[in-house]
C-alpha cells in the first residue's frame, strides 16, 4: 500500500470532535449522511486539497446513508482516515464503514441513551429535588465529560488498532453495559420508589365504633399501606406501566392519557391526593 | 409575574442553543436542563428546579429516541410548563408537568416536519458539490442545526410572551381538575422509569431492582448511596467477569498451541 500520510494525530482528534457535527444536516433521506462528509471535510480537504475534483468527488460519495451514534463516531472516523491516507480509495474503506455503523450504534446507544444518561439524570434529578441550584450544571458536566472521554477513546483506538479490534471491543462493551444497567437499574427503582408520587387520603371511619359513641376513630390507609411496604402504591403503579408496554405494547401517549385519566378521576373522588 | 420582552428573548435564545443542542447530543435539551435556564432568567430557580427535577424523571423514557425516531419533546415542560408554573398561582410542577404534556407531543410533530422539510438537503449538497461549490456544501450541511435553532427561538420566546394568553386558558380549568391534574403529574414519572425499565431490566437483573426498591423505601437511602451500593456489584460482576474472559482467552491460546505442538510431533 502506498500512503500519502498526510494526517498527524492532530487531524484525527480535530475529527473527533467533529463528531458533534453529526446531526448538524439530520434529514429523513439519508439521516446522517450528510453530516458524515461534514464531520470528514477538514480531513479530507487536507488529504484531497490539491485536487478539487477529487475532493468533491470524495465528499458526494460520503453523502449516503448513514445512522450510527454519534459518540461512537470516532472510532469509525478514525478508521476511515487511518485507511484513506494509506492511499485507499472510498470503495475500499465503504465496507468497513457500514459494517460499523450498525453495531455501534446498538452498543452506542444502549451505553449512552439507557445507561450514562439516565443515571446521571436521575441523580441530578433528585439532587434538584433538593434545591440545589446547581444541580442542572452539574449534569451538564457530568455528562458532557463521560461523552467527550469516550469519543476521545473511541477516536484513538480506531487510529491505533484499526479494524481487528472491533471483537474485542464488542465483548468489552457488554460487559461494561451489563455493569452498568446493574447500577442503573437499582438507581431506577429506587427512585420509581421515592419520586413517583400515589398519596391515598382517603380514611374511613369504622361504623362499630361510631355505633357505641365513642370518639370516632378513623382509619388512615395510607399510614396502613405504608406499614405493610412504604411506597407500596407508586412501585405497583411503576410495574402497571412496565406491563403494559412490555406485555400488551403500549405507546407513551396511550400511558400518559391513562395516566392523567386516572389521576384525575382518583383525586376527583378524593381517594388520591397531593 | 409579568415577563418583560427583554426576558421573553432571553429565553428564546436559551431554548434555541438547548435544542440546537440536541442534535450535537450535548444534552442541553432535557427538561433538568431547559428549566433551569428559565428559572436563572426569571430569577426563580427553585420553582424552576422543581419543575424541572419532575419533568426530568417523567421524561427520562420517552425523552430518548434510539435510531434517529422522534420522541415528545422536553421543551414542553421544559420551558412551557416551567414558565407557567412560575408565572401562574396555582400551577404546582405537578400539574405544569401535565398542563404542558400536549406542547411536548406538538414539538415532536414539529421535529418530524423539520426532518421531512430537511430530506431534500443530500440532494443539494450533492449538486453543489457537482459544481465544486464548497461553501455551498457546508451550509446545506447545517441547515438542520439552524432550523432547530429558529424552531427553538420561536418556541422559547412565543410561550414566554403568549404567557397571558395561556395564563386566562389555565384560569378556565375549574379546581378540582387542577388538583387532578397535580396527582396525574406526581404519577407521570411511572411511564419514565418502566420505558426505561424495559429496555434495561433483564430477567438476571431483578435482584437489582429489588435492592434499590428496598434501599429507597425501607433504608431511605439517598440516590447517591443507592447508586454506590448498587456499584459495588456491578464491579465484583465485572471483575469477575473479565476475569474469566481473559483466562478462557489464554485457555484456547494454550489450546492452539498445545495442538500446534502435538501435530510437529506427529509430522
Amino acid at each position: 500500500m502506498t500512503g500519502s500520510n498526510k494526517l498527524t494525530t492532530k487531524d484525527y482528534r480535530k475529527t473527533t470532535l467533529r463528531s458533534y457535527f453529526l446531526q448538524n444536516g439530520f434529514n429523513y433521506s439519508n439521516y446522517q449522511g450528510l453530516g458524515y462528509s461534514l464531520v470528514m471535510y477538514p480531513a479530507f480537504k487536507k488529504l484531497y486539497g490539491n485536487d478539487k475534483a477529487k475532493l468533491s468527488d470524495v465528499l458526494s460519495e460520503n453523502i449516503e446513508f448513514y445512522n450510527t451514534n454519534p459518540n461512537l463516531l470516532p472510532f469509525i472516523t478514525s478508521i476511515h482516515l487511518a485507511m484513506a491516507d494509506n492511499g485507499m480509495e472510498y470503495k475500499e474503506t465503504r465496507g468497513i464503514k457500514m459494517a460499523l455503523m450498525g453495531p455501534l450504534a446498538g452498543i452506542g446507544d444502549s451505553l449512552s441513551q439507557f445507561c450514562i444518561a439516565p443515571l446521571f439524570s436521575t441523580i441530578f434529578a433528585s439532587l434538584a429535588m433538593n434545591n440545589i441550584a446547581m444541580a442542572p450544571v452539574f449534569f451538564l458536566l457530568a455528562e458532557n465529560l463521560t461523552l467527550l472521554m469516550i469519543k476521545f477513546g473511541m477516536g484513538a483506538y480506531g487510529q491505533r488498532l484499526g479494524t481487528s479490534m472491533i471483537d474485542k471491543l464488542s465483548a468489552k462493551m457488554s460487559l461494561i453495559s451489563n455493569a452498568a444497567s446493574m447500577v442503573g437499574v437499582t438507581v431506577i427503582a429506587g427512585l420509581a420508589a421515592t419520586f413517583v408520587k400515589m398519596k391515598v387520603t382517603l380514611t374511613y371511619a369504622s361504623s362499630q365504633k361510631a355505633a357505641k359513641g365513642a370518639t370516632t376513630s378513623t382509619v388512615d390507609i395510607q399510614a396502613l399501606l405504608d406499614k405493610v411496604a412504604p411506597a407500596l402504591l407508586p412501585v405497583l403503579y411503576t410495574l402497571l406501566m412496565y406491563y403494559l408496554i412490555k406485555k400488551h405494547g403500549w405507546t407513551t401517549y396511550k400511558l400518559v392519557i391513562l395516566t392523567v385519566v386516572i389521576g384525575v378521576a382518583l383525586s376527583a373522588l378524593h381517594i388520591l391526593g397531593a | 409575574m409579568q415577563i418583560t420582552l427583554i426576558q421573553a428573548l432571553l429565553i428564546g435564545l436559551w431554548t434555541a442553543f438547548c435544542y440546537a443542542g440536541m442534535l450535537w447530543g450535548i444534552y442541553t435539551n432535557r427538561a433538568l436542563v431547559l428549566s433551569f435556564g428559565v428559572g436563572v432568567i426569571l430569577n426563580d430557580i427553585p420553582t424552576a428546579l422543581a419543575c424541572g427535577a419532575v419533568a426530568e424523571l417523567a421524561f427520562m423514557g420517552f425523552g430518548v429516541g434510539a435510531g434517529g425516531t422522534v420522541p415528545p419533546n422536553p421543551i414542553g415542560p421544559g420551558i412551557i410548563g416551567t414558565l407557567m408554573a412560575i408565572t401562574m398561582n396555582g400551577v404546582t410542577p405537578q400539574s405544569a408537568l401535565a398542563l404542558s404534556i400536549p406542547f411536548a407531543v406538538a414539538i415532536q410533530f414539529l421535529q418530524t416536519f423539520v426532518y421531512t422539510l430537511c430530506a431534500g438537503l443530500p440532494e443539494a449538497a450533492s449538486n453543489a458539490l457537482k459544481k465544486q461549490n464548497f461553501t455551498k456544501f457546508r451550509i446545506l450541511s447545517n441547515t438542520t442545526v439552524s432550523l432547530f435553532a429558529i424552531v427553538g427561538f420561536f418556541l422559547g420566546f412565543l410561550g414566554a410572551y403568549s404567557m397571558d394568553t395561556l395564563r386566562n386558558l389555565v384560569g378556565l380549568i375549574p379546581a378540582w381538575l387542577l388538583s387532578g391534574l397535580s396527582v396525574a403529574g406526581g404519577m407521570l414519572p411511572a411511564i419514565g422509569f418502566a420505558m426505561v425499565m424495559t429496555v434495561m431490566l433483564k430477567k438476571e437483573f431483578v435482584p437489582f431492582a429489588l435492592l434499590g426498591y428496598a434501599l429507597a423505601a425501607f433504608l431511605q437511602l439517598p440516590v447517591i448511596g443507592i447508586a454506590i451500593i448498587g456499584l459495588v456489584f456491578a464491579l465484583k460482576y465485572y471483575f469477575a467477569e473479565d476475569d474469566k474472559q481473559e483466562k478462557t482467552a489464554g485457555q484456547a491460546a494454550t489450546e492452539t498451541v498445545s495442538e500446534e505442538e502435538s501435530r510437529d510431533d506427529w509430522i
